[in-house]
């Protein structure tokens, strides 16, 4: 008898299991990390995600050393060093550039390269596809924010004269204001980058938007408030960055009086409605315009 | 007016769908079609894209052929459940596509005619995840993937960025997305779209092993020699009308009679025509018709009648374009 040798391994049908519909949801999950991760991906899709997570993680390394240094030195001098409130304008501004480089390319591309008409070819809803992307959004920029605190947090417990479990005790509510505070900025950032990824051909342009929208519109935005023109008050809500920074100043008893929405005399939860309205808008619009895509 | 899948049965290795009928009708008629459409209309706007289609598609290899915008991506669009018909009924495997679109989806494969693949992944990633998208756990995505890639010819190159591909091997990698869920449908449309004639040939052998491993295929295309050389049953389309559903096997019946003429072959050509059979000379060789096998009867009275012999007589094979030309504008099927 001789060996054989198999040229042709022909075609074989599939008779495993098939997973309802939460196997391809779970897919475009799983997808959509790897694609804002730049994970499985060239090289330089890598990059500029993982400088921004190790810049963040670094921080929160530093932070904590800052501390620890501080409280060797002196009693009460660690006292004056910036914690969980204020370290979020610096977290949200890695955060802002994170999700401006990142988010784009979650939606963009499927949509440029013609990807939607396969995708959608299968037992996948618009629906199922927006939401996975969504969760993915929320998991990987959301660990940006709380992922640093919490090692801020659990490092300062360390630190604490009064013990680990006592500092944690006595500190109970940043468990939930870091999350819910961050689950604030994301919700306002992501509808607006996810609007402009829904329409803009190009990431990096859709980017730039987001980035000039925020920052420069936001700007503009305040000055015209404080303008004499009709109405100029309102003015003041579309500085959208400015609204989850008056929510974690709200969460956290901070009073700086700096926005241009408070100087407009709007209570913290006007920013809340606002947050809220800009997101259910910015999704519902996402929506839209992917139904007509598929 | 709804539908119900009466019986699905595996036989034979060919993965058959029986059947589908109406419950308006109060009788669930037995029937052996993959894709039952009837009554079928869509319209953009005010552009009737399909009207009032109704036809069936065995199991097989199926070509749909037609113009460009004579409705055929409109039509696979609807039998993926992406488009909703104006109006008419549409079954696919069994299934009303209104109401059962992702049970559609999940055992149809489609191959779209427009660039649909990331440029920046590699194609098993790729195709892997289409699997997962279809269902399949994530470690069997990526076996099926490996096993689709290969019987695409793409085994060495699954795992370059499919950026870099040619746009051979990215037919391939979409024909492989197409198929790597085991699907009992697979829809293609314009598979061989850009490619050279080498690579077409091998694109139109790989669409006929799909056939020889079970699965039932719908290719449309407006190149009818691809249909002609892959496909046992064709639906012809114009201007979103139904022109021909049927057998590729039936159309030398209604082809013309090839008559080479012993003597005066103006006489016979003159008495056809007085009868008002068409009759196109060539020397002493008529084409005449087309029709029916009454033609050999009145080429025989008219030989008789003008004293002239026949060398020799035979039904001409009809092409497929020929009939597509023939029949494309009458808008009857």
């Amino acid at each position: 008898m001789t060996d054989g040798v198999i040229y042709d391994r022909g075609y074989r049908p599939y008779d495993g299991t098939r997973r309802g519909r939460n196997g391809p949801r779970l897919a475009v999950v799983k997808d959509g990390v790897r694609r804002i991760l730049g994970l499985r991906r060239k090289a330089r899709r890598k990059i500029l995600p993982w400088t921004l997570i190790t810049i963040a993680l670094v921080a929160a390394a530093v932070f904590i050393g800052l501390h620890f240094a501080a409280g060797s030195i002196a009693a009460g001098l660690a006292e004056g060093l910036p914690r969980y409130g204020e370290l979020f304008d610096f977290y949200s501004r890695i955060a802002l550039l994170f999700i401006a480089v990142t988010g784009p390319e979650l939606l963009a591309p499927d949509r440029t390269q013609g990807v939607l008409s396969v995708y959608f070819s299968r037992p996948l809803t618009v629906d199922d596809y927006l939401a996975g992307k969504a969760v993915a959004y929320l998991a990987v920029a959301g660990s940006i924010y709380v992922v640093p605190q919490m090692a801020l947090h659990f490092g300062l417990a360390s630190l604490s004269d009064r013990g680990f479990l006592t500092y944690l005790a006595d500190n109970l509510d940043v468990l939930w204001k870091v999350p819910a505070v961050a689950f604030g900025y994301l919700l306002i950032h992501g509808a607006v980058v996810g609007v402009l990824s829904a329409y803009v051909k190009r990431p990096g342009l859709a980017a730039a938007a987001f980035l000039g929208l925020l920052i420069a519109g936001g700007g503009i935005a305040a000055e015209l408030s404080r303008s004499e023109l009709p109405a100029a008050r309102w003015l003041s809500l579309l500085a959208f960055d400015d609204h989850p920074r008056i929510l974690r100043d709200w969460a956290f008893g901070i009073d700086t009086q700096t926005f241009a929405a408070e100087q407009a005399g709007f209570d913290p939860w006007v920013s809340l409605v606002v947050v809220a309205a800009v997101t259910v808008v910015g999704a519902a619009w996402i929506r839209w315009r992917y139904r007509r895509l598929a | 007016m709804g539908w119900v899948r009466v019986a699905a049965v595996a036989e034979s290795g060919r993965r058959s769908w029986h059947s589908v009928g109406y419950l308006a009708h109060c009788t669930a008629t037995m029937t052996d079609h993959v894709i039952d459409v009837e009554g079928l209309t869509h319209r953009y706007g005010t552009v009737v894209a399909l009207s009032d289609l109704t036809l069936t598609v065995p199991p097989g290899v199926t070509g749909l052929v037609g113009a460009n915008g004579a409705g055929k991506t409109t039509l696979l669009r609807i039998l993926l459940g992406l488009l909703h018909p104006t109006a008419g009924q549409v079954g696919v495997l069994g299934h009303d596509v209104r109401t059962e679109p992702l049970t559609v989806r999940g055992r149809v494969g489609y191959m779209p005619e427009a660039g649909c693949l990331p440029a920046d992944q590699t194609a098993a990633d790729f195709v892997a995840y289409t699997a997962e998208l279809a269902g399949l756990p994530p470690k069997e995505a990526r076996r099926r993937s490996s096993e689709t890639l290969y019987l695409v010819g793409l085994e060495e190159e699954r795992f370059r960025y499919i950026g870099d591909f040619s746009t051979g091997m990215r037919q391939r990698v979409k024909l492989a997305q197409a198929i790597v869920h085991d699907p009992a449908l697979v829809l293609l449309d314009e598979p061989a779209s850009g490619l050279d004639p080498e690579g077409r040939e091998q694109m139109l052998a790989l669409i006929r092993r799909l056939g020889s491993f079970g699965i039932d295929v719908v290719v449309s295309t407006h190149v009818l020699t691809d249909i002609e050389q892959t496909c046992e049953w064709v639906v012809m389309l114009d201007g979103g009308h139904l022109v021909r559903s049927g057998p590729l096997t039936g159309f030398e019946t209604s082809g013309t009679v090839t008559v080479e003429i012993l003597g005066d072959a103006g006489a016979v050509v003159r008495t056809l025509q007085a009868r008002g059979v068409p009759v196109a000379v060539d020397g002493s060789t008529l084409a005449v018709g087309p029709g029916g096998d009454d033609l050999f009867d009145a080429i025989r009275d008219a030989a008789a009648d003008a004293g002239v012999g026949i060398l020799r007589m035979g039904r001409g094979v009809a092409s497929l374009e020929d009939e597509f030309l023939a029949r494309a504008g009458d808008g009857a099927p």
